[in-house]
């Protein structure tokens, strides 16, 4: 495994950096074998693995050590990558986007400081994953219900600070962050909210500060580091029902957008919902090579083929209302009242009741599974992949042009086309799919270059991207550029200001630091 | 009825069973109920093999996770029994491939990290994994 220092540090800076951090935290907690270091790589890179490569990685076991960690790469002017659990698959795993970097891994602390079953929330640290919490709720008596992310294996706190999605009501993960203990560059604390206050009984309660609201300034960011996070959680309802109704075409989804969008804006569907295009229903049945054997992407007339074959649809739709039985019903009624303006499409229909076992992967009942991390068998080999993840308006004029948009991109690249709507309010979180398999080179290229022009074309239409990976986060800044890159600007004021060695994850979704701007693609 | 997909995947166990062992709740698939680790130095781990490899491993190579969804497809199509794809009911597994699995990583597996797992915890988890070798 190639070995890379932080910019601008000596090997022998470097080692007495490495010394002093295991003097903080322990030996056993400064990671720098070469072993280490290429388990903080990013397997999913589409490109070497060695492309954002650590230093070295530190895990430090308490706040106080964390911010003994920030002094010393002060100190020493080594750069820190901040994960939680660092399982950020497809946006650059644990890997940080300035090669050099001392991945500052937080999954050792990993305490569920609290639960609030009345009020509905939890204290946690980063390391607490999703599967943690949920048989933490589990144990308590099921009353709260977590929100997941098809990738279970992850932190609650890393997905809520990089604007995590899932499938319920509380889907929107950072929305619902309240009241969070912060490490700041300097080694200072911070608490946010009302948290502010000293002993303060609504920290995690009320969603804002006395004077500006701090808490989202440290999602998808690099001004602090979150030791500890209030999360809100819903109460588990009484009763749950799934409708699920296949689309048959792929312009269809114009009006289902159409159809649903007014229910989600009026609250009478309260969770994201989510809508995959046909081929995350064939890739359940085989592998690629199971419906076509050559190495083009499958032309449209075969794609008709196997939807008639195996009787899907283009889309699937699956809605899922959450509260008492007759709510639920009579909800479901105006539901299906909207859908039969449409189409006569069968709905089917899927009740829970409190108490009943779920489904192992129903992420719309907030279960965690891993299971999606097959999705990568479709290609085959040693299979990765990206999203390209824009934000739309819910009304199908917006929702058909990005569909078209993608799509002739994905032809021109000759690039199975799998898309993904998530209607999670006014607007939609459309996920292009890129898998890929790693030890394809030719392959690996074409798809960078897709995500290239995917940038390039979205933007012109209009619009941007909700998330990235490593390798676009300068490019997908860049493409916010009201005002001359007012954004990218304030940005680095505040980032200057707050981390004047620029210690803190340079180059997180392109925000650098004077001390690292040299680094920035523009 | 109709079973709706989620991200393209559904369960593809269902052979194994869910063993539903805790009582007086919904019961849980294994691998949504993992062991859980006592807490003490992990770097000389108190815990047992079997709970580390619970709580850490469980994500994925319980009945119902992904790595055994996987396991039993390649077991299978070897001709071998699917209880095999369950990592625990393994004979043939020894700790040097294991610890080799675990910090390389394999096909879907990533590389796990020694937060994941300290060397202590995944030499407890090998000799757990080790058990019933003839
Ligand atoms: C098959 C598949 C399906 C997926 N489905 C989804 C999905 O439905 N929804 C979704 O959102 N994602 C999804 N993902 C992406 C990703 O795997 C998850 O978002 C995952 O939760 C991120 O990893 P993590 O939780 O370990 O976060 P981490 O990698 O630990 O953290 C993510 C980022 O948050 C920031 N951060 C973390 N901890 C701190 C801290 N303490 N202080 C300051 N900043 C911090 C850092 O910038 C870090 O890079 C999917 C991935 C795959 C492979």
């Amino acid at each position: 495994m190639k070995r890379v220092l932080p910019p601008n540090v000596s090997a022998a800076q470097f080692k007495d950096a490495l010394a002093d951090f295991a003097k903080a935290i322990g030996s056993d907690w400064v990671l720098s074998s070469d072993e280490d270091i290429a388990t903080y790589s990013d397997i999913y890179n589409p490109g070497p693995e060695e492309e954002w490569l650590p230093s070295a990685a530190v895990a430090p076991g308490s706040v106080e050590e964390v911010q003994e960690v920030v002094r010393i790469a002060n100190k020493y002017k080594t750069p820190l990558w901040t994960v939680a659990r660092g399982k950020n698959l497809g946006y650059g795993t644990a890997a940080p986007r300035l090669p050099g970097s001392i991945v500052l891994d937080m999954g050792r602390m990993k305490k569920i400081r609290m639960v609030d079953e009345e009020l509905g929330y939890c204290v946690i640290e980063p390391g607490v994953s999703f599967f943690d919490l949920y048989e933490h709720l589990q144990k308590m008596g099921g009353k709260l219900m977590m929100s997941v992310p098809g990738n279970g294996w992850g932190s609650v706190m890393g997905n809520a600070l990089d604007h995590g999605v899932g499938y319920t009501p509380y889907g929107l993960h950072a929305s619902k962050i309240c009241g969070m203990e912060v490490v700041m560059p300097d080694g200072g604390m911070l608490r946010t909210g009302m948290g502010a206050m000293e002993g303060n009984h609504a920290a995690h309660l009320f969603p804002f500060n006395y004077g500006p609201t701090w808490d989202q300034m440290f999602t998808q960011s690099n001004l602090g580091i979150v030791c500890s996070m209030g999360l809100w959680l819903m109460p588990t309802p009484d009763s749950s029902l799934q409708l699920t109704i296949d689309i048959p075409k792929a312009e269809d989804i114009g009006w289902v957008i159409d159809t649903l969008t007014p229910l989600k804006v009026s609250g009478l569907i309260d969770q994201n919902v989510f809508i995959p295009s046909w081929l995350g229903k064939i890739s359940v049945i085989g592998t690629r090579k199971d419906f076509w054997d050559k190495p083009s992407a499958i032309p449209e007339w075969r794609v008709n083929e196997l939807l008639k074959q195996y009787k899907l649809g283009y889309w699937q739709v699956s809605m899922r209302l959450y509260g008492e039985v007759d709510v639920v019903k009579a909800k479901a009624e105006v539901v299906k009242t909207a859908f039969r303006k449409q189409t006569d499409q069968p709905i089917d229909e899927l009740w829970w009741h409190k108490g009943d076992p779920t489904n192992v992967m129903d992420t719309t009942l907030g279960v965690p599974t891993a299971v999606p991390l097959q999705m990568g068998a479709w290609v085959g080999g040693r299979s990765a992949h990206l999203g390209f993840s824009p934000v739309v308006p819910a009304q199908s004029s917006h929702v058909l042009g990005q569909l078209k948009r993608s799509q002739e991109l994905y032809a021109k690249y000759d690039v199975d086309f799998y898309a993904s709507f998530t209607i999670g309010g006014r607007f939609v979180n459309n996920i292009n799919m890129l898998m890929f398999d790693r030890d394809k080179p030719k392959d690996v290229q074409n798809i960078k270059d897709l995500f290239d022009e995917l940038i390039v074309v979205t933007k012109e239409a209009g619009y941007g991207e909700y998330r990235t990976h490593l390798n676009w986060m300068d490019e997908v800044a860049q493409t916010f550029d009201y005002g001359d890159n007012a954004m990218t600007r304030y940005n680095e004021i505040v980032k200057d200001a707050l981390d004047p060695n620029g210690i803190l994850s340079p180059g997180k979704q392109g925000v650098w630091p004077r001390a690292y701007r040299q680094f920035a693609r523009r | 009825m109709k079973t709706p997909l989620l991200f393209g995947f559904m369960l593809a166990v269902s052979s194994l069973g869910a063993a539903a062992e805790n009582s007086g709740m919904p019961p849980l698939p294994p691998h949504q109920m993992r062991l859980e680790v006592p807490d003490g130095d992990r770097t000389q781990s108190p815990a047992s093999g079997e709970q580390l490899f619970s709580n850490a491993c469980g994500y994925c190579h319980l009945t119902f996770g992904m790595g055994t969804n996987v396991l039993m497809g390649r077991r299978m199509a070897m001709g071998l029994p699917p209880q095999t794809a369950l990592l625990a009911n393994r004979t043939d597994l020894t700790a040097d491939y294991i610890a080799m699995v675990v910090r390389s990583g394999q096909g879907d597996m990533p590389r796990i990290t020694r937060v994941d797992l300290t060397d202590s915890e995944l030499a407890l988890v090998a000799e757990y994994l080790t058990r019933n070798n003839p």
